[in-house]
């Protein structure tokens, strides 16, 4: 393999890794304050594609216009889901909690199917095919955008996590709930904010998705299962190891796809999946159980 | 005289036996399950039309899959949400042994139940003996089953994205191919009824109670000298055999197979999910109650009320799911078990009161 090869698949491996980093840090961040493994997560990032192809057909909005309108649109949606059906079942068995989600899974699937038929769609935006040629290697331009969108996003919203008074308090209810409510802080109201958020970062990964990916209702589940995959590699609840993690994840399917052929890559995170099960249930930075 | 005070005796044990068996909670649902088993296999008698017919059809074959799921995560509480892999192995061993071998599919099912078994076995010891949290076996399943179709859609020898069709023959009775339906309702009938034996025997057992005390407290459990790691393997392994015997008869009975198809989070949810946990998952009746609620509810849905778009059926089981838990977490049989317990709360009130 030349060095040219070799860094083009590094570089491609770390663009796809940008968008898993976003939609694990969605995924993370609901684990860590709520304890809850969010499994209508893909869902999320279906809305946001969908949401970027009403917009593109209808009005002819360019989907990087889009994302603050999908962000503030899925946030409402999540916050309400959280509120109007995860919050009912925080104590319950988590078998409840998992059918629930699973539950919201199917039925947004089953909605966008409704409305939009299971036919694949894709918008076609005029820089669908630009390309950057530097240093002999080459950049799509909408992938390039959606890297570094990913990481501004995913860099704003750690800023916000240290640094804000809201952000210090959600990250306080994830270190313990009944500490943070005896220091005033309104705990449900933060769980409505953390799945909003969740919910909203996820569904901008979808929209940045959408200049050069189609789109069937069910895409989300397999994004959903590489950021399970990345989570429990990066830790479940630590920011900073999703965030790496999915680099990581990108990197390594890049490189199995190009030995073993674009379809098979997801072998590569089940076979890393499993090796973390076997090896290091509290993944990459977490303490393992004695 | 004598005949008369026979005839009164033999009405008293009757009565007494009655009365065991309807004060007897588990086998009052025994006893639900029997009736609708009665009314499935006397559907054919009433219902002429291939479609209806068919549909009964595929809610008896999902209400014995759900029992096999209902074994797993209703009794254990082990959350193998992608339990269509085991499905999807048994559907795949049957057509690649008949279209390729000329295996009769009677015995092909069995064997594809073995498989899945050997499947259930080799998942449950990767995960489950490090006492993996219920949530991170979920999630492994999930994985799996994208997994595996990736790997299935490859694979050109099971027919690779393609699919596969089932090799019509003439009808005849050792291919497991018939003229009309009814048969292979009284055969999907079989596999129910051998089903709720299995989880009846499995619910009063020894082991049975371990399966509860693991959902209940796994911890506990353990403590207390449950091998949890064991029984919850016995437990999936139970749970992919018969998922892999219902997934061989399915695929008979629907004739295709592809990967998109059977590894796929929708049809999970519609075969194994909706109905033991609309019934009332880890309760006896639940499956097959959840199963003959679900599937003729959604399809009345899809036909009547959406003109056949696709989707439909999901929001139905989507919604059905969310309602449930919010609304019923026990499910139907949860619900009847109530009013169960207030008739005969007030029965023998009324029965104390006469003495």
């Amino acid at each position: 393999m030349s060095p040219e090869i070799f860094f083009q698949i590094i570089v491609n491996g770390l663009f796809t890794g940008g968008i898993y980093s976003l939609v694990a840090v969605g995924l993370t961040l609901i684990y860590g304050v709520m304890i809850i493994v969010n499994f209508a997560h893909g869902e999320f990032l279906m809305l946001g594609i969908y949401i970027a192809f009403l917009a593109w057909t209808l009005l002819g909005m360019d989907p990087y216009i889009v994302i603050p309108l999908a962000f503030v649109m899925v946030f409402g949606l999540g916050a309400l889901i959280q509120r109007g059906l995860v919050q009912r079942v925080l104590d319950a068995h988590p078998l409840n909690q998992i059918i629930l989600l699973v539950g919201v899974s199917t039925l947004l699937i089953g909605l966008v199917q409704f409305f939009f038929s299971a036919e694949p769609k894709a918008i076609h935006v005029p820089y669908e095919t630009a390309v950057i040629s530097a240093f002999g290697l080459r950049f799509a331009i909408a992938r390039l955008v959606a890297f570094f969108a990913s990481m501004l996003i995913s860099l704003l919203l750690y800023l916000f996590l240290h640094y804000t008074r809201t952000g210090k308090a959600v990250r306080a209810v994830s270190q313990s709930r009944d500490a943070a409510r005896l220091m005033g802080i309104n705990v449900n109201f933060i769980y409505y904010l953390t799945f909003g958020i969740g919910a909203a970062v996820t569904a901008v990964a979808g929209v940045l998705l959408a200049p050069n990916h189609s789109m069937i209702p069910t895409m989300g589940q397999a994004y959903a299962v590489t950021a399970f995959v990345i989570v429990v590699l990066g830790t479940m609840g630590n920011f900073i190891g999703a965030f790496i993690g999915g680099l990581i994840i990108g990197v390594v399917e890049a490189i199995a796809g190009f030995y073993l052929g674009g379809d098979v890559k997801i072998i590569a995170s089940m076979m890393i999946f499993i090796l973390i099960l076997l090896f290091r249930p509290a993944g990459l930075f977490g303490r393992n159980r004695s | 005289m004598t005949v008369e005070n026979s005839g009164n005796n033999h009405n008293g044990k009757f009565r007494s036996w009655l009365s065991g068996l309807l004060l007897d909670w588990d086998r009052t649902q025994m006893l639900i399950c029997f009736f609708l088993v009665v009314l499935l296999a006397i559907a054919p008698f009433f219902i002429s039309s291939t479609y209806y017919l068919g549909i009964i059809i595929l809610a008896t074959i999902y209400a014995f899959i759900g029992i096999s799921w209902n074994i797993v995560a209703g009794f254990t509480g082990q959350l193998l949400i992608a339990h269509i892999i085991f499905l999807a192995v048994g559907a795949y061993t049957t057509i690649v042994l008949f279209n390729n071998f000329m295996i009769s599919p009677w015995v092909g099912i069995l064997i594809g139940g073995v498989i899945a078994a050997l499947c259930g076995a080799i998942v449950a010891f990767i995960t489950l003996r490090y006492g993996l949290k219920v949530d991170y076996f979920a999630l492994f399943t999930i994985a799996l089953m994208v997994a595996l179709r990736t790997l299935f859609l490859k694979w050109d020898y099971v027919g690779g994205a393609v699919g596969m069709w089932f090799r019509l023959t003439n009808p005849s009775f050792d291919k497991m191919i018939f003229e009309n339906k009814a048969p292979y309702l009284y055969i999907a009938i079989g596999l129910v009824v051998i089903g709720l034996i299995i989880q009846y025997r499995i619910y009063r057992s020894k082991m049975g109670k371990y399966f509860l005390a693991i959902r209940e407290d796994d911890d506990a459990a353990s403590a207390l000298g449950v091998n949890t790691s064991q029984y919850k393997m016995i437990a999936v392994v139970i749970g992919a055999a018969m998922a892999g015997i219902g997934g061989g008869f399915y695929v008979m009975y629907v004739t295709f197979i592809e990967p998109p198809q059977v590894f796929n989070l929708g049809l999970n949810v519609e075969i194994v999910m909706a109905g033991p946990i609309i019934g009332g998952l880890g309760s006896l009746a639940g499956p097959v109650v959840g199963a003959l609620l679900n599937k003729p509810f959604a399809e009345i849905m899809r036909g009547a009320l959406t003109e056949g778009r696709s989707g439909s059926s999901l929001i139905v089981y989507g919604s059905f799911l969310i309602l449930t838990i919010m609304f019923m977490p026990r499910g139907v049989t949860g619900v009847l078990h109530t009013i169960y317990r207030k008739i005969i709360s007030q029965y023998q009130r009324k029965a104390q009161g006469d003495s």
